[in-house]
């Protein structure tokens, strides 16, 4: 077993390597999609700042709109890390390897809300019947598959059992739906709701929560399995576990309202395999 | 305008002034508002096919693969950039009419009939802002790449245009009325002014009352304006009616004494025949001084003789002191009267009819010398015109509440220019004489009226003076 000080040895030496390997490369290119961090400008500037004075060189955030797209870049190399979320993670589990992941509340867990409309009487998924919904991504744990998951565990399809489904490409546009009376309800990232409900009360006081699921795996950060042990890739890794020492990581975990980041083991993402096995089986 | 006849015209022309001047303003007015509304329209109609445009670029591919949320973002984030908020309400449907998205998603649910919002909706073309509420709703269809795609309705919040025609419509109406108000009081003052001489020529008018009063030339007005023409051919004409007058009453003293001389022959010619009667008594008793009888009968011949010329001595007297003395008028006046005219009937051998037929009651209510005038007239005229063996005929009796008086005469009938005189106001001709005009100015006086008839060769002139009743007394 490792001791904690040859672990600290360990992650210095490499943080020394990985810092002149940074230094050799040109910019770190992080992907970034807007379901979490949709058109928040200033946590992005926070992130940029915080990486950059950890690596040393110049970190570019690559924002997309969607999970796939972000995905794909990984795959192909256009970035070398992501803040993905747990099920697309698993959807490469081969070809990705876990970096870090955040901790919420103390621990490295969120949960998938069922969000209605505040004068909404429903009080289960089985009462939304033939309403219209709101899913973030295709490719979202929280805003898609634990949804559709419970869906198959009742023998029905999303867009059977809804009259209408879309898409919001954003947590937080999940709840802009839900709330201006678009849709009558939609499937949110827990965390991202409540803290909307600190940052922006207006946007969640119009909806409410139906039901919560179980604790899942909190969306972590990945990269790609066969480039893990490259130095640039492991003094972001360190980065990242660090963030919460330096003043511009604290500042940003403080605007993401996080604890800070935390090394995680696949076997976090289970609950959400589960599901994906379950909805495969249904399909 | 019947309405306004009995105003003066000071006041008429004044209010005609400003009631074609509110006219006017109603019709300017309305003009400014109408070209107000037209200005409205055409801005409007700009802007709302500029948003069409705008929401047509940018929905356009959005709305063909019917993406939900990226078109309520788009229309949400529109609206949340927009200062001004003109555009108050946006829904966008697919091709089918369904809802696709719309800014309040809970007044336009998703899927459902945009048909349901469209009701009073206009079209691009003939969009035009109305005089009630604060929106208009437009339909309009989305087109991308030449192809609908979708329909858009929007509403426009037009309360601030509805707000200000409602202000230029409140400053016009002010505006109008101050001005309309100050003109017309101008135009009052002013038409008073233009007016005044018109005023005073019918006030001189009014104030003259028998006669006329010229104007003095102190009031004339200056210049040689339309007015002072008309006041001076005023005071000519005043000077004409003067000159007539004077000339009328010249003519009337001549009648009388034509009258008188008529008389004065009569009256000579009566005491001539009874002077040769006289004068041979007087011989008679100078040579017949001795008999007594002879004496006696020359003597009673002499007193009979001399009373008659004191009868007409008197009769001749009454008629010229009755003028100023105001006595009544009795039966023994027309006694004088047949005294005095039956010298020229005898003369021409006339018959004479002479009916008095009323009391002295009735005749007490006149004053004896304009009656006697009239008659005296009238029985002359009748001597004159019966000719030589004609027949003359005076009537005095009672009538219905009046005092009738016919003179009648068997002459050829009164001229046309002498019936005018008799019975006519206007003014009398030059021709002839004035006694007949005596007879209808003096019966006016009286409050009385004359007729004329002939019939049968029988001219008939009846003069009737209204009786007071009893209880009304004699005249005083």
């Amino acid at each position: 077993m490792i001791s904690r000080r040859s672990m600290l040895a360990g992650a210095a030496a490499i943080a020394g390597f990985s810092a002149k390997s940074a230094r050799a490369m040109d910019v770190f290119r992080l992907g970034l999609t807007p379901v979490f961090l949709d058109n928040d400008a200033e946590v992005v500037d926070r992130l940029r700042g915080a990486f950059a004075d950890t690596l040393g060189i110049p970190v570019e955030l690559e924002q997309r709109r969607t999970y796939e797209e972000v995905t794909g870049l990984l795959l192909e190399g256009s970035v070398d890390a992501a803040w993905l979320c747990g099920y697309p993670y698993l959807q490469h589990r081969k070809s990705l390897e876990l970096m870090a992941v955040p901790v919420w509340n103390g621990r490295p867990l969120y949960q998938s809300y069922l969000i209605a409309g505040s004068d909404n009487t429903a009080t289960t998924l089985a009462d939304l019947r033939g309403g219209t919904h709101a899913f973030s991504d295709p490719d979202s744990n929280s805003g898609y598959l634990v949804t559709a998951s419970d869906l198959a565990r009742m023998q029905e399809r999303p867009d059977s059992f809804f009259k209408r489904t879309i898409f919001t490409f954003g947590h937080r546009n999940v709840v802009r739906a839900v709330g201006d009376g678009l849709v009558q309800s939609g499937s949110v990232d827990g965390y991202v709701w409540e803290a909307l409900t600190k940052t922006e009360p207006d946007l969640t006081k119009h909806t409410k929560v139906i039901s919560k699921s179980e604790w899942l795996g909190f969306p972590p950060f990945c990269t790609r399995a066969d480039r893990a042990g490259e130095p640039a890739i492991r003094a972001m890794r360190l980065a990242l576990l660090d963030m919460g020492k330096t003043a511009q990581g604290k500042a940003a975990l403080d605007l993401l309202q996080l604890d800070r980041m935390a090394a995680a083991q696949p076997s976090l993402y289970d609950g959400i395999a589960t599901r994906m096995r379950e909805l495969e089986n249904f399909l | 305008m019947r309405g306004l006849q009995p105003l003066p015209l000071s006041l008429r022309v004044p209010l005609l002034t400003v009631a074609l001047m509110v006219l006017v303003g109603i019709i300017a007015s309305q003009q400014v508002l109408t070209t107000l509304r037209n200005v409205q329209n055409e801005r409007i109609r700009e802007l709302a096919q500029l948003q069409i445009e705008a929401l047509s670029v940018a929905l356009g591919p959005l709305v063909l693969r019917k993406n939900v949320w990226e078109v309520y973002d788009t229309l949400d984030r529109a609206t949340g950039e927009t200062h001004v908020q003109r555009l108050v309400f946006t829904a966008v449907a697919d091709e089918n009419g369904n809802i696709l998205a719309a800014t309040d998603p809970k007044r336009a649910p998703l899927d459902s009939p945009i048909k349901a919002l469209a009701q009073d909706a206009q079209n691009l073309e003939t969009l035009s802002i109305p005089d009630q509420g604060t929106d208009i709703r437009l339909l309009s269809d989305l087109t991308y790449q030449d192809r609908m795609v979708g329909q858009i309705l929007i509403e426009l919040d037009v309360s601030d245009l509805l707000a200000e025609r409602s202000k230029a419509a409140r400053l016009l109406l002010i505006g109008n009325a101050v001005a309309t108000g100050f003109l017309a009081l101008l135009g009052y003052f002013g038409m008073r002014r233009m007016l005044r001489p018109i005023t005073l020529l019918v006030s001189h008018m009014r104030n003259s009352g028998e006669r006329p009063e010229p104007i003095p030339q102190t009031d004339l007005p200056r210049g040689d304006t339309e007015m002072t023409r008309l006041f001076h051919s005023y005071n000519g004409m005043v000077g004409s009616i003067e000159a007539k007058a004077e000339a009328d009453k010249r003519l009337a003293n001549r009648e009388r004494f034509v009258s008188l001389g008529r008389l004065s022959a009569s009256l000579a010619h009566e005491i001539n025949n009874p002077l040769g009667g006289l004068l041979n008594a007087a011989d008679t008793i100078k040579t017949y001084a001795d008999r007594p009888e002879v004496v006696r009968e020359s003597a009673e011949l002499l007193t009979r003789g001399l009373g008659h010329l004191r009868d007409v001595a008197r009769a001749t007297l009454d008629q010229n002191r009755l003028d100023r003395s105001g006595a009544v008028l009795v039966p023994e006046d027309f006694d004088d009267l047949r005294l005095l005219i039956r010298p020229e009937v005898s003369r021409k051998s006339q018959d004479l009819d002479w009916r008095i037929e009323v009391d002295q009651k009735d005749l007490s209510q006149f004053a004896a010398a304009p009656v006697r005038q009239i008659v005296l007239n009238l029985l002359l005229n009748a001597t004159e015109a019966s000719g030589q063996g004609g027949k003359v005929g005076l009537q005095v009796y009672t009538g219905d509440n009046s005092l009738c008086i016919n003179v009648s005469d068997t002459g050829p009938g009164l001229s046309k220019a002498a019936c005018a005189r008799l019975l006519g106001n206007g003014p009398a001709s030059s021709e002839g004489g004035v006694g007949l005009r005596l007879v209808h100015d003096m019966t006016r006086e009286l409050q009385g009226f004359v007729r004329l008839n002939r019939a049968d060769g029988v001219t008939t002139i009846s003069i009737e003076l209204p009786l007071k009743p009893d209880n009304q007394g004699d005249l005083c």
